[in-house]
């Protein structure tokens, strides 16, 4: 059976006249438009950057921008917090039982432990009184700023959390941050320092920034002195740093801030006994002056949901 | 109208980025607003792409204190090469978001490293090297859901237009 067939011919490129492209409003528009519009705004951006880099003139802009975006953010956490929950009480779920014993256990211990401390704690109240001793400013001689975060670190190599308090509430840059039940009596534990500040946020630079370092000392060994800072890799393991060989630091041992009284501006901002991390491992070898001690932090530093900021007292 | 969608659905990319996705170690790396972004620049070209990346890091640095300017700077380069990919060659095949993502994702990290180190400020380059895998992984996991959603609402404009680059005779 013969097949009815046409011949049709495809002719691609040259006699066809191509007809111009609707489709991207860019692609329409000439090359040099393109490129005038990209120019202006890598411009735009580099001038951002040098002003809000060197000068604190956009600060004000900035912070106004923050405040008007906060109740957003504040309502996306609120309608994700649900199911956050959810899963972190499933989570808890799984490890809830070997986690109970171990909790038994160590709340054992910690009464017994309560109990001696309650009569040391009397004694050194007792002694300070007749010595008439002045130390280190604690948490106790600061004032309690509670607040929420409202933006976690954005990338690795962000290591700084946005907090809903601001100059409004009397944070000031440089003020200490804890986490209010980090430590181990619930008392709070170091989160960072404040580094920059609007009318009704700031920016807090967390202990894992590579910039952050603080003087710390063992709580049962007051010889120990180093400094805090960041560990190698990617992990939030801290290591105490500048400690000589001979004081001896045990693993477990809990390490807090020194604090110093000092003069000037050689006086920490740091109250002392803040709790900071425990001792996790420790090494020395002949080649080096100071041990090797690394410390695992007693905040978990990737989901902090509330923190106290420590103003002096009568802000 | 195509430029309110994109601000209302880079808006509320950011929002999840900054309060939900970062919350967690995990997703910390993940960008859903550089997925977004790129989906979006893919869809309507270079001009648009690099509007709304640098509406986006402006929108973004804002919320989170940083310098303002940084990552504007990034995601208008960003967006600008992605629209010209998706101007080009790129031209609604299966692939080109997840190439886009995937080469984007990478340069994004390093550029931020780059700058971090001519500001001055720690950069830890081994951390980055680090995060790359991580990041790439989750970021392709979400360009399959984002890219859909992003071509609803964005339909690809050229398809008509394509078929009259051969024409028939006989």
């Amino acid at each position: 059976m013969p097949r009815n067939r046409t011949v049709r011919l495809a002719v691609l490129g040259s006699s066809v006249q191509r007809a111009a492209p609707s489709g991207f409003p860019s692609s329409r528009s000439s090359a040099l438009k393109r490129r005038i519009v990209v120019g202006f705004l890598v411009l735009a951006s580099l001038v951002l950057i040098t002003v809000s880099f060197r000068s604190s003139a956009l600060d004000s802009v900035q912070g106004t921008g923050a405040t008007v975006l906060r109740p957003f953010e504040v309502a996306a956490d609120r309608i994700a917090r649900p199911f956050a929950d959810t899963i972190g009480w499933f989570r808890g779920l799984v490890d809830a039982k070997s986690e109970n014993e171990k909790l038994r256990a160590q709340n054992e211990a910690l009464r017994r432990q309560l109990i001696l401390d309650e009569g040391a704690i009397h004694e050194n109240v007792e002694l300070k009184k007749a010595l008439n001793y002045i130390g280190p400013p604690t948490i106790a001689d600061y004032d309690r700023i509670d607040t929420s975060v409202v933006a976690n670190p954005q990338s690795a190599l962000d290591e700084s959390i946005v907090i809903g308090a601001g100059s409004s509430d009397g944070v000031q840059p440089n003020s200490v941050v804890v986490e209010p039940l980090g430590g181990p009596d619930g008392s709070g534990a170091l989160v960072g320092t404040v580094d920059r500040v609007t009318s009704h946020a700031s920016r807090v630079t967390l202990l894992t920034d590579s910039g952050s370092a603080v003087t710390a000392t063992d709580v049962t060994n007051p010889h120990v002195i180093g400094a805090v800072r960041r560990g190698g890799g990617s992990s939030d393991v801290l290591i105490l740093d500048r400690v000589p060989k001979t004081p001896v630091v045990r693993i477990g041992d809990t390490i807090v801030t020194a604090g110093s009284l000092g003069t000037g501006p050689l006086k920490s901002k740091f109250p002392r006994n803040i709790p900071i991390g425990t001792v996790s491992s420790k090494s020395s070898n002949d080649t080096t002056l100071f041990q090797s001690i690394q410390l695992k932090p007693l905040v978990d530093f990737s989901s902090i949901q509330t923190v106290v900021v420590l103003v002096p007292k009568g802000h | 109208m195509d430029g309110v969608k994109a601000a209302l659905v880079l808006f509320v990319a950011a929002l999840l980025q900054l309060s939900v996705l970062t919350e967690y170690r995990t997703f910390r790396t993940a960008s859903i607003v550089l997925v977004a972004l790129l989906s979006i620049a893919l869809l309507r070209g270079s001009i648009f792409g690099a509007v709304a990346g640098f509406m986006t890091g402006l929108l973004l640095d804002t919320a989170t204190l940083g310098t303002l300017g940084i990552t504007s700077l990034l995601l208008t380069i960003g967006g600008f090469w992605i629209g010209r990919y998706g101007e080009t060659t790129a031209r609604d095949r299966f692939h080109a978001p997840y190439v886009s993502v995937a080469i984007v994702t990478a340069l994004y990290l390093f550029g931020q490293l780059v700058l971090q180190f001519m500001l001055g400020e720690p950069a830890p380059a081994g951390l980055v090297a680090h995060g790359v895998p991580g990041a790439l992984l989750l970021n392709l996991i979400l360009t399959l859901p984002v890219y859909a959603l992003i071509r609803r609402l964005f339909p690809p404009l050229e398809l008509g237009d394509r078929i009259r680059e051969v024409r028939l005779l006989g």
